[in-house]
């Protein structure tokens, strides 16, 4: 068994398989990881405050931003995940498999690190176009918790491999060595391989099977030139990112949406020329929403008062220039017409400090009923939106009102207004 | 204690207390019925990776090694570099195409014909694949004629 994995190992060694490819390309992910990590964070609290928590509602195109590179990161993690996993593969077959109780455990962080990660970046994907009904688990909790399994078992794994990091983080300048690079710039393999090699000579010709398949891969002549093949290795996941990104990005960056063919969305595909996520006839409003007798109350302690659509349009009417951006990652920018939050707010007296609480007619929807703190319903740029690009709202997109506010992720801009009260 | 050992204990801990906050917020949001889904993803994703793209990454680098004596090292680069791009694209575009199948609830969400676009682009890649291999081997048969000891490096 031991010679059947040293083999395997000695199999698979390849100039783009060394502790310096390692390094290069665990920096990469790691930056990608750390990136979703970040706005991931950003977006579950945003949804999710904890109290006292306050949000910048200005660049208005912030929440774009951090979800957009959440999103395109994800989706670069999975080139780079492969590259750092092919650089690496030979480790798979250590001898002997476990070497006493604390390389148990590194191993087994690597392989709660390796899954986790797999895991998250697909059920990620996934998300982007709703294909639920692969996994039965809820996807915002579990993906949430992963984050912080992974960002565990990424620090670990640094702390662990932190003396070949060091070692094999910069060359030194050409022609000059060191005792992790020779002067040609080519890095030293780690000093481990040798006490298997001493205990498994090879070519080792047996009578077995497997002696003689690895006889006849050994054979093969050695890569001649080690610097084509890590160079190919470089190439490839610089175009397999290059690719997977640039094919998408266009659903949150308009000027590459040219290339986007295989994003999941597309900018200007949808009823109002705008992408929807949750429709009406899926939020269950189609007759709610089309009622003549509907109104939007606005309460404020005791005080309430309630707005036909007519009686919001004889308001002070704004047009700002927001993006919807979605949580899935998608946004594009967008023209909205109404009344202001705050002075629907102000005319039940709502002290300018509370927090606004928006209800949707939707049904069985835990988005239904969102809050917002005082510094988005206090926003000059917030609207009660009546209009979207000089139309009227597509019942998709909320008609008879919806909530439009800066800097918040998509599924808080609550469509389909019934309610809006100050607590 | 070095440097590297005191940044070594500091990221051990706060790897585990990661963890810790990873494994609290899974139990307390995730209700226990769904813990067998999760362990399934568990498993299957170590399966897919240990059982499945393991043995055929190690099958393509024997068969790399085999045809390295006599095919140029940039000629198999640019080949084997090609078929991993159009792998990846493929494992990203095929859960669209399946879930476009299956339907959505929203006729703007995966509007584009995904099985369409994804075929040109291995057309695309392949043809590009082709050019640099001819263009290289141009190259290569013209360095070979000035320097017939030239490397094939």
């Amino acid at each position: 068994m031991q010679r059947l994995l040293y083999s395997l190992r000695m199999a698979l060694q390849a100039p783009s398989r060394n502790p310096r490819t390692a390094v290069v390309v665990g920096r990469l992910l790691a930056a990608a990881f750390l990136v979703c990590f970040g706005t991931g964070l950003y977006s579950h609290f945003i949804q999710d405050p904890l109290p006292g928590m306050q949000f910048l509602t200005r660049p208005v195109w912030l929440y774009q931003l951090t979800q957009g590179l959440h999103i395109t990161a994800g989706i670069a993690c999975f080139p780079l995940i492969f590259a750092k996993l092919y650089a690496v593969f030979p480790e798979l077959f250590q001898t002997p498999p476990i070497k006493g109780f604390v390389n148990l455990l590194e191993r087994a962080s690597i392989a709660l690190f390796v899954a986790a990660s797999l895991m998250e970046i697909t059920i990620g994907l996934l998300n982007t176009f709703q294909a639920y009904r692969f996994f039965a688990f809820p996807f915002r909790q579990t993906h949430f918790s992963l984050s912080f399994v992974i960002i565990g078992s990424l620090a670990i794994h640094i702390a662990v491999k932190l003396p070949i990091i060091t070692r094999y983080w910069s060359k030194p300048p050409l022609g000059q060595e060191n005792d992790a690079f020779d002067a040609d710039g080519q890095p030293k393999p780690l000093d481990e391989p040798t006490p298997d090699a001493a205990r498994f000579p090879l070519p080792d010709i047996g009578i077995g099977v497997t002696s003689r398949v690895f006889a006849w891969i050994d054979r093969a002549p050695q890569p001649k030139s080690p610097h084509t093949s890590r160079r190919g290795f470089f190439a490839t996941i610089g175009v397999a990112v290059a690719a997977v990104v640039g094919l998408t990005v266009g659903q949150s960056f308009r000027p590459l949406d040219f290339a986007n063919v295989l994003a999941p969305r597309k900018a200007g595909v949808g009823p109002n020329a705008l992408p929807v996520n949750r429709t009406a006839s899926a939020a269950k409003v189609l007759d709610s929403a089309m009622s003549p007798n509907w109104t939007l109350t606005v309460v404020s302690g005791n005080k309430t008062r309630d707005f036909s659509r007519a009686q919001l349009k004889t308001m002070p009417q704004y047009t700002v220039d927001l993006p919807i951006a979605c949580v899935e990652g998608w946004s594009q920018q967008a023209s909205w017409k109404g009344p202001r939050l705050r002075d629907l707010m102000d005319s039940v007296n709502a002290d300018p400090g509370a927090t606004v609480r928006a209800t949707s007619l939707e049904e069985g929807s835990i988005y239904a009923v969102t809050e917002m703190g005082a510094e988005f319903a206090r926003d000059e740029l917030t609207l009660v939106a009546l209009e979207v690009d000089g139309k009227t709202l597509d019942i998709d997109h909320g008609y008879p009102a919806r909530m439009i506010a800066p800097a918040r992720p998509g599924v808080l801009q609550t469509k389909w207004l019934t309610k809006i009260e100050a607590i | 204690m070095t440097v590297v050992r005191r940044w070594q204990i500091g990221l051990l801990l706060l790897g585990l207390a990661l963890l810790a906050v990873g494994g609290v917020v899974l139990l307390q949001e995730v209700s226990p019925k769904r813990y067998l889904g999760i362990l399934l993803w568990f498993a299957g994703a170590l399966i897919i990776h240990d059982g499945i793209i393991a043995p055929l990454v190690f099958l393509a680098s024997v068969v790399m090694r085999k045809t390295a004596a006599r095919v140029p090292a940039v000629v198999i680069a640019i080949v084997q570099g090609a078929l991993v791009i159009g792998g990846i694209i493929t494992l990203i575009v095929l859960p669209e195409i399946v879930k476009k199948s299956l339907g959505t609830l929203s006729s703007s969400i995966l509007p584009q014909d995904y099985a369409l676009h994804l075929g040109v682009f291995w057309v695309v890649l392949i043809v590009l694949a082709g050019l640099a291999v001819a263009f290289y081997l141009a190259m290569f048969a013209r360095r070979q004629k000035l320097r017939p000891s030239a490397d094939q490096a």
